[in-house]
């Protein structure tokens, strides 16, 4: 349950409008984090269905012309992490950091990627490696938030 | 039940395979079938517009906050700034109110009409695309506020975006900032037509510049009104480069956007709803061409 739903919660955060200077329109993808998190430490409890239905969520509400690319890259990513478990077990929290890094940058550079093609013209790729930090950076918030609700999870489920 | 588990095993070994399938399905076909996507995108949007609205309250005033710590660290140069404008602004007072009186009069000799009436309606943001390759905001006001497709946005500054999706209570504006977004508009002074088109940078273009227009850093870009969706001269922005390719600066602060105005200008350059044929109403709209026929 607490996956799944901060997961939504997560994907809703994606969308708000933070007006923070020279920020501009690029908001850190919490979707991306949530998926990520609960991938490392319980992809048992997150199931292919609701990172396929968040994905697809964020696409609907965002407006985008290409419903599903949202859904492609979490499932992806999740994919990706789920492969390299092993890596981020019982690591310091950098380990766990420079591999959230990683997997954003791939999701980015796919969506870059298929945006690009689908428009066929080059995108202007500052936006998506801005995207790619902010979403990183911003990754020690979302990743305490979720820490947080994973400790509150027994208590929550009994 | 010996039988359901190596099916349910084979379900879930296909799961994977079979979602990255049908989400790269959707977002490439995602463009040709807009229609339904549309719809499913309003119905969600109306849908979850009240609790956006009300998970974006505190974002809202820590966002103001950080803007008054700004305001108050800066507060002396700002002051001297405004003086300055004030200044500026007061000799250009001055110069409106005769144009003004001059304007009257000539309208006068002319018997000059002046346009439709204007209405407007206020709207907050409550969603940003937040993607790095989308530029458009989700407002909270609909069809059941007078809102419809095609209308402008507007913040005080200048031209923010039109709308292209409409629900009972939110609309969509797509920036001028969008890949998506191409306006006609005008040098002013020059009277030369262009294309204002965006890139998903914060710099949209200027294309479709005959060669010889003298185009400068620093010269108004106004719409010019052709096709019909918007009325002339809204300004727009600034010329801000020209190496090549010429970049606006848009009046408009298009990455703080909490507010705009949504105005009708009673034109309808865009086509209704009506006009396109909904999937399941194909054959209906045929019997009533043929009809007319």
């Amino acid at each position: 349950m607490v996956p799944g739903t901060t997961t939504f919660l997560f994907t809703l955060l994606s969308l708000l409008p933070f007006h923070v200077p020279s920020f501009g329109s690029i908001a850190p993808s919490f979707a991306l984090m949530a998926v990520f998190h609960w991938t490392v430490y319980r992809p048992d409890l997150l199931p292919l269905g609701v990172v396929f239905f968040a994905g697809l969520l964020l696409d609907l509400l965002n407006g985008t012309p290409y419903v599903g690319l949202s859904a492609l890259a979490l499932l992806l990513v999740r994919t990706g992490v789920l492969s390299q478990r092993r890596v981020f077990s019982h690591r310091p929290f950098s380990v766990l950091w420079l591999g959230f890094f990683g997997a954003a940058a791939g999701a980015f550079a796919l969506e870059w990627v298929f945006v690009s093609l689908m428009q066929v013209q080059l995108m202007v790729p500052r936006p998506f490696v801005f995207q790619t930090l902010v979403t990183a950076a911003c990754f020690p918030i979302g990743s305490y938030i979720l820490a947080l609700a994973h400790r509150a999870m027994p208590a929550l489920s009994t | 039940m010996r039988v359901s588990a190596p099916v349910r095993a084979t379900v879930q070994r296909l799961t994977l395979p079979f979602l990255i399938f049908i989400s790269a399905l959707l977002a490439v076909l995602g463009k040709a079938d807009v229609l339904l996507f549309d719809r499913v995108r309003v119905v969600l949007a109306d849908a979850f517009a009240p609790v956006l609205q009300i998970a974006g309250e505190p974002i809202a005033s820590v966002s103001k906050a950080v803007g008054a710590i700004e305001d108050a660290v800066t507060v002396y140069r700002q002051n001297q700034e405004l003086k300055l404008e004030n200044q500026r602004l007061l000799q250009w007072q001055q110069v409106a109110r005769r144009l003004e009186s001059e304007n009257e009069e000539l309208r006068d000799l002319v018997k000059f009409a002046p346009q439709g009436a204007v209405s407007s309606v206020a709207a907050q943001v409550i969603a940003d695309s937040g993607g790095a390759f989308l530029r458009n905001v989700l407002v909270n006001v609909g069809e059941r506020e007078g809102v419809a497709r095609g209308q402008p946005a507007l913040t005080g500054d200048g031209l923010v975006g039109r709308v292209i999706e409409l629900g009972d209570r939110t609309a969509r504006i797509l920036l001028l900032t969008d890949i998506n977004s191409h306006i006609p508009v005008v040098v002013e002074g020059t009277h030369e037509r262009a294309m204002l088109s965006g890139d998903n940078s914060d710099q949209p273009r200027l294309v479709y510049v005959q060669p010889k227009t003298p185009v400068k850093p620093g010269d108004r870009i106004v719409t010019s009104g052709s096709g019909g969706i918007f009325p002339p001269d809204l300004p727009v922005g600034v010329v801000a480069s020209v190496n090549g390719i010429i970049r606006i600066e848009p009046y408009a602060d298009l990455a703080r956007l909490e507010m705009v105005r949504i105005v009708n200008y009673g034109l309808d350059g865009v086509l209704p709803d009506s006009a396109i044929p909904a999937p399941q109403s194909t054959r209906g709209a045929r019997a009533r061409a043929a009809e007319t026929r």
